[in-house]
C-alpha cells in the first residue's frame, strides 16, 4: 500500500522548514525603535570632550548609526566595509562607542587608554566614521534598545529610525536589505531639498 | 467476523485509543510549557504582531538589559529586585537564588518565570547572556580558541585571515 | 607537505567511496562477479586514505603546524600533547574529519567480518555505505576543508583550544558519540540493501544485529560521558538539560534501543520485518538529522558548531537525498518483505512491539520538544521555548507502561502464552516488589509519589529480571546474549533509581552565606570555613573550604569561583564529594558584599547511579556481541577457506 508515503512526505514537510529556518535570521528580532524618533540624548565625543552631541546631529541628512566598541571583534570585521560605503556610496555614518559592560565592571575604564585602541584599530582597519559620540554610561544605548553589538539604525532626514541591524553589515546586507532602503531615503531627502 | 478479524480490531482500536490518549496528553503537557518570549516593552503594550499581553499569572521569558542602578538586595537572604528595560519600558523582576556569574548591570539577561503584576516578574531562573556581541556565526566559529592568549598575529596575517572570513 | 597529502588523500577518498557507490551496486543489480569483487578493494582504498587524512590533521596538531589555519585556531604550543590530539575534533572541520575516518572503519569493518555472507549483498551494503561517505566527504571538501593554510603568513602561536573542552570526558566523548552516530549507518546499509534486493531473511537479522548492538553501546557510553561531563565541568549540578544538541544525540539512542530489540525478533522469529527495517533508517537519520541541527546553526544551544547557511543547505541538501530517498524507497518496497511468523496476542512478540511504540512515541515527544520552537517561529507565531516539565513529564508517564511491560515480558514465551503459566512467577515478583519498596520508603521516608513509582517499577525490572534469571533451568548454559539482555534491564532499572532520587530527593539550597556560617542539609552539617583569594596561572580566584559533617564523618570540599582576566570570563568549580550513595556538592555563587556570599549546597542521593546504569547498558552491549552465534557469523574467513584450514 502506498499510504507508507506519508513517511518521506512529513519528512519534506520538516525539509521545508529547516530551509527556511537557514535562512532566518537569529539576528532578525523586530527593535520597537523603528519608525520611531531617534531618542533625545546629550553626550561627550569619543576624542574630545569638549564638543558635545545631541539627537540634532544625527538629523538632517540620512545618517547610520553604529553602536560598536574596540572589544568586539564583529565590529573590527566590518569597519572596512563600512568604511567602503563611506568611500562609495557617500554614506554618513556615525559611531556610537559602546564600552564592554564587564569591562566597567572588572576594571575602571581608562578612556585614555580607549581612545589609543580606537586610534590604533580606525587606522588599521579604516575609518567609516564623521564622528563617534561616547556613551559614557551606556544611556543611549539603553534607549536604543541595544542588547549587543554591533547594532546599526538607519535615521532619515527628520530623525525618524527607519531600518535596524542587530549584528555585521556585510556585503549580502547590503545588497539584499540595506541599498535599496537606502537609496529610497536619498530620493526623498533629494526631493525635500527640492 | 472471524476471530483472527476480531483481533485485528481489538488491536487497531487499542493502538488508536493509545495514539489519542497519548496526543491528548503531550498537547496538554505541551499547553502547560511553552513559554513565550517577551521584551519589557511587549509585556507593558503588547506584541508588535499581535498586541496581544501576556496574562498574570502566565509563564513566560523576558529578556532585556538590568538598569544601572536598580539591583536591590535583601539584607537577611538572597533575594534580589532589579529592572529589565528596553527601549525605556521598565518591568521590574524578583528572584531569590544564585545569580550567574555574568550578572551585571547594563547587561543583557533573559529571566524565566511568572509575570505577578502588569510590571512584575518572579523568576524561578536567571540566565545572563554570555556574550554582549553579535557574531556572524563564521566569525563566532573562528573566534571559539581565543582564550588563554590573545592570537599574536602581525597586521598583515589579520588582513589575509580576515579576507578568508568575509567571503 | 604533509597537510597537502592529507587533502589529497581525502580527495583521493572521494573518488574511491564515488565507485563504491556505483559499481559494486550495478554488479550485484547485474550479476556482474567483476564488478562485485571491486568492492572490497575499493572500500581497503577508502579506509587506508582517510586515515593517512587523519594522522596528516593530527601529525599537523602534534607538531604545532600553524600554518594550518584549523590548527591555528584551535591550539596552542602551550598545550599538553594529549589536549593537542583532542583537539583535532575540537572543532567544526576535524570533527567531520573524524566523522569520515569513522566511517570509513566501520565500512571496512562490514567488509573484514562479512566474508559468511552472500557476495551481492555485501557489495550492496558497502555500496551504501560508499554513498553515504560521499555526501560527508564533499561536504568536508567544499565547505570545511581542515587543511586549508595561512600561507603566507602564519601565525606564531595558535589562539588555544576552549578551556571547557580541555578535559578528559572532551576527549572521549566525541569519538564515542560518533563511532555511536556512524554505527547506525551499518544497520541502515543492511536496510537499503534489503529493500533493493526484496530479500530479508532471519539470517540478515542475525548479520545487522552486532553492528548496531555495537553502535548502540557506543552510542551510550558517548551520551553517558557527555552527561557525565555537563554535571562536573558546567558548573550547577545538572546531568541533563534538555538541550537540542543533548536531544540530538538522544534521538538515535532511543530508535536505535528500539532497533535492538525488534532485530532480535526478526532474527529469532522472522517477524516485524518493515518495522525493523523503519527503525534501521530512523536510527541513522536521526544521527544524521542530529548532526545537521547542530552544524548548521538552526536551533541556537549551548555548544553549536555555528556556520553560515551554505553549509545549512548542503547538509539539507544530503539529508532529502539519503532519508527522504531511503524513506522512499521504504513506502515503495517494504511491502515485498511479508513477515511470515503468526503470533497471538499474549505472547512476547506483542510486548516487545508494545514496548517498541513507547519508545518510537518517547521518540516523537523528543522530536516536537526539539523542532516545535523552530516550525513555530517559521509560522510567524513568535519565539518560544518549551520547558523542561514537558519532556520530564511526558517521560515520567511514558516510563510506567514501559516499565511495567519490560519487568515480565522476558518471562513469556514467543508466539502464544499464557497467564497461568507465569502467575506464581510474577507474583513472586510483585510481592518481593512491593515488599522492597515498602523497605526503602521506611528507611528513605521517600515521601514524592512519583519517587515511589520510578523507584517501584525500576526494583520491579530488576527483581523479575532476577525471576526470569531463575526460572531458566541452567544458569551456567545460559547464551551470552542472554546475560546481555540481563545486565541491560538491569542498568535500566539502576538509572532509573538514580534519576528518581536524584531528581525527587536532592536537596539543594542557595544561602547567603559569609566565613564560619553554617547551613544544615538534610543531615549534613555544611560550614563555610574561609575563602581567600588565589593566584592562579592564568586566572585569579577565590577559593572556599567548607567542611561537611554528617553523621560521624567529616569531608572536605573546595569550592572556586575563577575569574580570567584575558578572556573576561568567570567559571564556577563546584566542589564536589562523589559517593556511591549521595554527592555533597558546594558551588560558590556572586560575592554579595565584602563578607558574604551567595552559596549554593546540594545533596544529591544516588546520583551515581545514572552513570552505573550506562555502564551497565554498555557491559550488556559486549555481552550480547560476544555470543556464540555472531561469532560464528562474523568470520573474517571465508567458508572455502575454512574447509581447507580444517583439511
Amino acid at each position: 500500500m502506498k499510504f507508507k508515503l506519508i513517511i518521506p512526505g512529513i519528512f519534506l514537510v520538516f525539509c521545508g522548514f529547516f530551509y527556511s529556518g537557514l535562512f532566518s535570521d537569529p539576528m532578525n528580532i523586530e527593535n520597537v525603535q523603528v519608525e520611531r524618533q531617534f531618542p533625545s540624548f546629550k553626550l561627550k565625543d569619543l576624542m574630545d570632550d569638549s564638543i558635545e552631541y545631541t539627537a540634532a546631529d544625527v538629523k538632517g541628512q540620512v545618517t547610520l548609526v553604529n553602536v560598536w566598541g574596540v572589544w568586539c571583534v564583529t565590529c573590527r570585521i566590518e569597519l572596512p566595509f563600512l568604511t567602503q560605503l563611506r568611500q562609495v556610496q557617500g554614506m554618513r555614518i556615525v559611531g556610537v562607542y559602546y564600552d564592554n559592560a564587564a569591562d566597567a565592571v572588572f576594571g575602571d575604564v581608562d578612556i585614555n587608554q580607549t581612545r589609543k585602541e580606537v586610534v590604533q584599530m580606525l587606522g588599521q582597519y579604516g575609518d567609516p566614521f564623521v564622528f563617534n559620540i561616547y556613551d559614557a554610561k551606556r544611556d543611549l544605548s539603553l534607549d536604543l534598545g541595544i542588547t549587543g553589538a554591533p547594532e546599526h539604525f538607519l535615521v532619515d532626514v527628520d530623525g525618524t529610525i527607519v531600518w535596524h541591524r542587530r549584528g555585521d553589515i556585510n556585503p549580502r546586507i547590503w545588497q539584499d536589505e540595506l541599498a535599496p532602503i537606502y537609496q529610497g531615503l536619498l530620493s526623498k531627502q533629494a526631493k525635500g531639498a527640492n | 467476523m472471524n476471530p483472527r478479524r476480531k483481533q485485528r480490531l481489538f488491536i487497531a482500536s487499542l493502538l488508536f485509543l493509545g495514539l489519542a490518549a497519548g496526543a491528548a496528553l503531550i498537547l496538554t503537557a505541551l499547553d502547560e510549557n511553552i513559554d513565550f518570549f517577551y521584551s519589557p516593552t511587549e509585556i507593558l503594550h503588547g506584541k508588535k504582531e499581535t498586541g496581544l499581553k501576556p496574562k498574570i499569572g502566565q509563564r513566560l521569558r523576558i529578556g532585556g538589559m538590568v538598569k544601572e542602578g536598580s539591583v536591590v538586595r535583601s539584607e537577611k537572604d538572597l533575594n534580589v529586585t532589579f529592572a529589565l528595560q528596553t527601549n525605556g519600558d521598565v518591568v521590574y523582576v524578583t528572584f531569590d537564588g544564585i545569580l550567574p556569574d555574568l550578572f551585571r548591570e547594563g547587561q543583557g539577561i533573559v529571566a524565566q518565570g511568572h509575570l505577578r503584576s502588569p510590571n512584575k516578574v518572579e523568576a524561578f531562573e536567571v540566565l545572563a547572556k554570555h556574550d554582549e556581541e553579535y557574531m556572524p556565526p563564521e566569525i563566532a566559529e573562528a573566534m571559539k580558541g581565543i582564550k588563554h592568549e590573545k592570537p599574536q598575529y602581525t597586521a598583515e596575517q589579520l588582513e589575509t585571515l580576515e579576507q578568508k572570513k568575509s567571503y | 607537505m604533509l597537510p597537502e597529502i592529507g587533502h589529497f588523500a581525502l580527495i583521493l577518498s572521494l573518488f574511491f567511496t564515488v565507485a563504491l557507490a556505483i559499481f559494486p551496486m550495478w554488479g550485484a543489480q547485474k550479476n556482474i562477479p567483476a564488478l562485485i569483487a571491486l568492492a572490497r578493494p575499493l572500500v581497503w582504498g577508502y579506509f587506508v586514505l582517510a586515515s593517512i587524512s587523519l594522522f596528516c590533521l593530527s601529525w599537523a596538531f602534534y607538531h604545532n603546524d600553524f600554518s594550518v589555519v584549523y590548527v591555528a585556531k584551535n591550539s596552542n604550543s602551550m598545550l599538553p600533547w594529549y589536549y593537542r590530539l583532542s583537539a583535532v575534533w575540537g572543532a567544526h572541520e576535524g570533527s567531520l574529519l573524524l566523522w569520515i575516518w569513522i566511517l570509513a572503519l566501520w565500512t571496512a569493518g562490514v567488509a573484514l567480518f562479512s566474508r559468511k555472507l552472500k557476495k551481492s549483498d555485501v557489495a550492496r551494503v558497502l555500496a551504501v555505505l560508499g554513498f553515504v561517505s560521499i555526501g560527508f566527504l564533499l561536504f568536508t571538501l567544499i565547505t570545511s576543508n581542515p587543511f586549508e593554510r595561512t600561507l603566507p603568513y602564519f601565525p606564531i602561536d595558535g589562539r588555544d583550544l576552549n578551556p571547557l573542552l580541555q578535559d578528559f570526558g572532551l576527549i572521549i566523548h566525541p569519538p564515542m558519540l560518533y563511532m555511536g552516530y556512524v554505527g547506525f549507518s551499518v544497520a541502515f546499509a543492511f536496510a537499503i540493501s534489503a529493500l533493493i534486493s526484496g530479500r530479508m531473511d532471519s539470517s540478515w537479522a542475525r548479520w545487522a544485529r552486532p553492528w548496531t548492538l555495537l553502535a548502540w553501546g557506543f552510542l551510550t557510553a558517548g551520551i553517558a560521558l557527555g552527561s557525565w561531563w555537563a554535571y562536573y565541568e558546567l558548573g550547577w549540578g545538572g546531568w541533563w538539560f534538555w538541550d537540542p544538541v543533548e536531544n540530538a544525540s538522544f534521538m538515535p539512542w532511543l530508535a536505535g534501543t528500539a532497533l535492538i530489540h525488534s532485530l532480535a525478533v526478526t532474527e529469532k522469529r522472522n517477524a516485524f520485518k518493515s518495522w525493523t527495517l523503519l527503525l534501521a533508517i530512523s536510527a541513522f537519520s536521526l544521527s544524521l538529522l542530529g548532526t545537521f541541527l547542530v552544524r548548521s546553526g538552526i536551533l541556537v544551544s549551548v555548544h553549536a558548531f555555528a556556520s553560515e547557511p551554505e553549509r545549512g543547505i548542503f547538509i539539507l541538501g544530503y539529508l532529502i537525498v539519503v532519508i527522504g530517498g531511503a524513506l522512499t524507497l521504504y513506502a515503495l518496497r517494504a511491502n515485498t518483505l511479508v513477515s511470515s511468523h503468526r503470533y497471538k496476542l499474549f505472547s512476547r512478540e506483542v510486548l516487545l512491539f508494545c514496548n517498541n511504540v513507547l519508545l518510537v512515541v518517547a521518540l516523537a515527544v523528543v522530536l516536537l520538544g526539539t523542532l516545535l520552537p523552530l516550525v513555530h517561529k517559521e509560522l510567524g507565531l513568535g519565539s518560544i521555548s518549551i520547558g523542561e516539565p514537558f519532556f520530564n513529564k511526558l517521560f515520567s508517564y511514558l516510563y510506567i507502561p514501559f516499565a511495567l511491560i519490560l519487568a515480565f515480558a522476558p518471562l513469556i514465551r514467543w508466539k502464544q502464552d499464557k497467564i497461568q503459566r507465569v502467575k506464581k512467577d510474577i507474583l513472586l515478583g510483585a510481592v518481593a516488589t512491593v515488599f522492597t519498596l515498602a523497605l526503602c520508603y521506611f528507611t528513605y521516608s521517600i515521601d514524592n509519589p512519583w519517587t515511589l513509582v520510578g523507584v517501584g517499577l525500576a526494583l520491579w525490572v530488576a527483581i523479575m529480571t532476577f525471576v526470569e534469571l531463575k526460572s531458566n533451568k541452567q544458569i551456567a548454559k545460559l547464551p551470552m546474549s542472554h546475560w546481555g539482555m540481563v545486565f541491560g534491564h538491569l542498568g535500566f532499572a539502576v538509572m532509573v533509581i538514580g534519576i528518581a532520587m536524584t531528581t525527587f530527593g536532592s536537596v539543594e539550597r542557595d544561602v547567603r552565606m559569609k566565613a564560619g556560617d553554617q547551613v544544615e542539609l538534610s543531615g549534613f552539617t555544611f560550614t563555610f570555613e574561609s575563602i581567600e583569594q588565589v593566584q592562579g596561572p592564568n586566572y585569579s580566584s577565590h577559593l572556599a573550604d567548607f567542611t561537611v559533617q554528617g553523621g560521624d564523618k567529616t569531608y572536605e570540599l573546595h569550592a572556586e569561583k575563577r575569574f580570567y582576566p584575558v578572556q573576561k570570563s568567570v567559571m564556577t568549580e563546584a566542589g564536589i564529594d562523589d559517593g556511591l550513595m549521595r554527592d555533597l556538592y558546594v558551588a560558590l555563587g556572586e560575592q554579595i558584599d565584602d563578607d558574604y556570599w551567595g552559596v549554593r549546597v546540594y545533596v544529591k542521593p544516588y546520583v551515581r547511579w545514572i552513570w552505573l546504569g550506562s555502564i551497565f547498558m554498555c557491559i550488556a552491549a559486549v555481552f550480547c556481541i560476544a555470543d556464540r552465534r555472531y561469532r560464528h557469523v562474523l568470520s573474517w574467513r571465508s567458508s572455502a577457506d575454512k574447509a581447507t584450514s580444517q583439511a
